[in-house]
C-alpha cells in the first residue's frame, strides 16, 4: 500500500513537495487554506521573479499545473486541518473543507505554510495607508502585473520615487530584527522594471545595507550601472505630505552627515516577511514550536532543518524564515525526502 | 569673584552659545554684533538665528550632466565603498579632499556642499591609485577632472578667488606636454624639490642612494631615452590649437 503523506500549504513550497512525493508514488493529500493554488506569489500577483525576471506564471502556474495534473495529489481548496492526534507513529488528521470534514490517516506530514508580508501600517512612521502615493513592494508588484503602474492619487505617471529598504525587517521598534532577505532584490527589481517603463523617472533606494546576496547581486550592479538607480544611505524616519500632491521623505544622509526632507511622487516600502498567524496556528494544533523571531523552529537549524521537534513532521519553504522562492521550492523537495523516509521506515 | 571673569570676558565669538557648536558650519549661523530693533538692543546673543541644514532635493539633471562627459560617464557606478579615499594619496596631506564624498555629491547634484571644497578639488595628482583599487571601474581619478569641470563651470568666482595658478610649474607642465608629449617625472620631481628648496635631499642616502640604484640597473637611462608617442606632430597641433583656444575664451 502507498505511503499516505499530508502536506499543508499550496505554495511553492508544498507544491514542490506535493508533485514529488506522487511522483515517487505516495499517495498525497494537499491543504490549502484559500481556494486557488500557488501560495503568496498568486494572491499577491507577481510579475517577473528575480534573479532573471522570469515571468511568475512560469514557475508558480507550471508547479500549480503539475499538482493539478497529478492523480497521487489531493487537493482541498479552501480547507484547513481541524483536528491533529498522534497514533502509534502515525497522524490522525480531520480536513475540514467548506462542504464536508475527511478523517484521514497519514504516515508522515510536511507543513509549508508560508509568510505573510508585513503590513506597513503598523508602523506608523512610514504613513502607509494614510497618503494614496506610499505603497508597499506587493502594491507595486500587483500594480505591475496588472499593468496598472500610476500614481494612485491622480493617476499620473511619477516623476520620481523612493523605495525604502527595511520596512518591518531590522527594526527592534516593530519586534522583527531579523533581515527579510529578499525585499533587497525584490527592490532594486522594481527598480530596475520602473526605469525601463518610465525612462524620465528618477529611481532613488534609501538603505541601510543592500543584502543581494549571491548572485543577486547582478542585479543590483545592472539597476545602478544600466538603469542609473541612486543609491542613498539612510534610513527614513518620517513620511509626510508635501506641496503639489507629494509626499516627503525625512531622512539624514549618514554619507555626508545631514538631514534631508526630499519630497517624492510616490514611495515604495520594502515590507518584510513575518511568521504570521498561520504559523501559531500550527504550533497550537500540531504541537509544534516557534522560534524568538515568530517562524517555526526546526529541530537543528544545520544538521535537521527540515524536522520539526515533532517526529514525523517536516518543515518546508518561508514556514522556517524569510527565504525566496527558488530555496522555497529546493526546501519542498528536500522535506519530501525526509518525510518519505519516514514514512517508508513506520510502516 | 565669579563677576569680575565675567567682565574679564572678550566679545562673544559668533554662536558662541550654542551648545554643541561644533556640529553647526559658520555659514548656517547669522548673528548681529550690533542690532537695535525699534529701539530695543538685542545684540549679540539675542538675535542668533539658525538656518535650517535640511536638503530639499536631491538635483539629478546636474548627474546626468556629469554622465555625459567622457571622463563622468561611470559616475552612476559609484556605491560608496571609500575604497578611493582609503587609497588616496592626497587625503593624508589634505583631509578635506575626499573623492568619495565628491562622488557622491556629485551625483546627489548637492552643490552647496560641493562649493565648500572648492580650495581641495583640485589636489588630485592623478596617480590612479584609486582607479586601479576601485572594485566597480568607476575611475575616481577621471572623476576628479569631471569635478574640477564642475568647479570651473559653476563655480568661476570661487575658483578665481581661491584657486592660484603657479605659473612656474604651469610652464614646466606645458613645456615637458609640448615638447615630448610626456610627463617627465623625474625632472618634475628635480624641479618642485628645487622649488621647496630641498635639493640637498636630492643626493642624500634614499633619494641618491635610489638614483644610483637606477644607474646601476639601466633604468635611469631608458628614461633619458623616452621617445615622443606615436604620431606626435599631430597631437601637438591638437594640443596647441586647443590651448589657442582656450586662451582666446578665457580672455573674453
Amino acid at each position: 500500500m502507498a505511503e499516505n503523506i499530508l502536506v499543508v500549504g499550496g505554495g511553492p513550497a508544498g507544491l514542490h513537495s506535493a508533485v514529488t512525493l506522487a511522483d515517487i508514488g505516495a499517495n498525497v493529500s494537499l491543504v490549502e487554506r484559500d481556494s486557488f493554488l500557488g501560495g503568496n506569489p498568486k494572491k499577491f500577483k507577481y510579475k517577473f521573479l528575480f534573479p532573471d525576471m522570469q515571468p511568475a506564471d512560469d514557475v508558480i502556474g507550471e508547479l500549480i499545473k503539475r499538482a493539478e495534473k497529478n492523480d497521487g495529489v489531493k487537493i482541498y481548496y479552501s480547507s484547513n486541518v481541524s483536528n491533529f492526534k498522534e497514533n502509534e507513529k502515525k497522524f490522525d488528521v480531520t480536513i475540514k473543507s467548506p462542504d464536508a470534514s475527511e478523517t484521514k490517516t497519514f504516515d508522515s506530514v510536511i507543513v509549508a505554510t508560508g509568510f505573510e508580508h508585513f503590513d506597513p501600517a503598523r508602523d506608523a512612521k512610514y504613513s502607509y495607508q494614510l497618503f494614496d502615493d506610499v505603497i508597499d513592494i506587493k502594491d507595486l508588484e500587483r500594480m505591475m502585473g496588472e499593468n496598472n503602474f500610476v500614481r494612485p492619487s491622480n493617476g499620473q505617471p511619477p516623476k520620481n520615487v523612493a523605495f525604502i529598504l527595511c520596512v518591518g525587517s531590522r527594526d527592534r521598534h516593530v519586534g522583527n530584527q531579523y533581515c527579510s532577505r529578499v525585499c533587497c532584490t525584490v527592490s532594486v527589481k522594481q527598480a530596475i522594471e520602473l526605469r525601463e517603463r518610465f525612462p524620465d523617472c528618477d529611481a532613488y533606494i534609501f538603505y541601510m545595507d543592500i543584502r543581494t546576496y549571491g548572485f543577486f547581486e547582478d542585479l543590483y550592479w545592472k539597476a545602478m550601472e544600466e538603469h542609473d538607480v541612486q543609491i542613498v544611505k539612510g534610513r527614513i524616519a518620517e513620511i509626510t505630505s508635501g506641496p503639489n500632491n507629494t509626499v516627503i521623505c525625512k531622512g539624514e544622509d549618514t554619507l555626508l552627515r545631514g538631514p534631508f526632507e526630499i519630497p517624492f511622487d510616490m514611495v515604495v516600502l520594502a515590507s518584510g516577511m513575518e511568521g504570521g498567524p498561520q504559523s501559531s496556528e500550527m504550533v497550537d494544533k500540531l504541537g509544534l514550536e516557534l522560534n524568538e523571531h515568530g517562524f517555526l523552529k526546526p529541530q537543528n537549524v544545520t544538521l535537521a532543518p527540515f524536522k520539526s521537534n515533532r517526529k514525523g513532521i517536516f518543515l518546508a519553504g518561508a514556514c522556517t524564515g524569510p527565504k525566496a522562492i527558488s530555496d522555497s521550492i529546493v526546501e519542498g523537495g528536500a522535506a519530501a525526502m525526509d518525510a518519505y523516509i519516514y514514512a517508508v521506515k513506520n510502516k | 569673584m565669579a563677576l569680575k571673569e565675567q567682565e574679564k570676558r572678550p566679545v562673544a565669538a559668533k554662536g558662541e552659545h550654542i551648545i554643541a557648536r561644533h556640529l553647526i558650519e559658520d555659514d548656517y549661523i547669522k548673528e548681529e554684533k550690533n542690532l537695535v530693533i525699534d529701539g530695543v538692543d538685542v545684540s549679540g546673543r539675542w538675535n542668533t538665528f539658525i538656518f535650517s541644514r535640511v536638503n530639499p532635493k536631491f538635483d539629478r539633471s546636474f548627474f546626468s550632466e556629469i554622465k555625459k562627459t567622457v571622463v563622468g560617464s561611470r559616475i552612476n557606478r559609484c556605491w560608496q565603498c571609500g575604497m578611493c579615499t582609503a587609497s588616496c594619496t592626497v587625503t593624508p596631506l589634505h583631509r578635506r579632499f575626499n573623492p568619495r564624498a565628491f562622488i557622491y555629491m556629485m551625483q546627489l547634484g548637492n552643490m552647496k556642499e560641493l562649493k565648500k571644497y572648492v580650495d581641495v578639488a583640485w589636489r588630485c595628482v592623478g596617480c590612479y591609485k584609486c582607479s586601479q583599487r576601485c572594485p566597480k571601474q568607476v575611475n575616481p581619478a577621471e572623476m576628479m577632472e569631471a569635478l574640477a569641470l564642475v568647479m570651473k563651470k559653476y563655480f568661476p568666482e570661487e575658483v578665481e578667488s581661491k584657486l592660484k595658478v603657479d605659473e612656474d610649474v604651469k610652464k614646466i607642465y606645458e613645456d615637458m606636454i609640448l615638447g615630448n608629449g610626456r610627463l617627465d617625472l623625474a625632472k618634475l620631481h628635480i624641479s618642485s624639490m628645487r622649488k621647496m628648496g630641498r635639493t640637498k635631499e636630492l643626493v642624500d642616502r634614499i633619494e641618491g642612494g635610489a638614483v644610483l640604484k637606477m644607474v646601476k640597473d639601466g633604468r635611469a637611462f631608458s628614461l633619458l631615452q623616452l621617445g615622443k608617442p606615436h604620431g606626435w606632430k599631430k597631437s601637438r597641433q591638437a594640443i596647441e590649437g586647443y590651448l589657442k583656444k582656450v586662451d582666446t575664451i578665457e580672455k573674453n
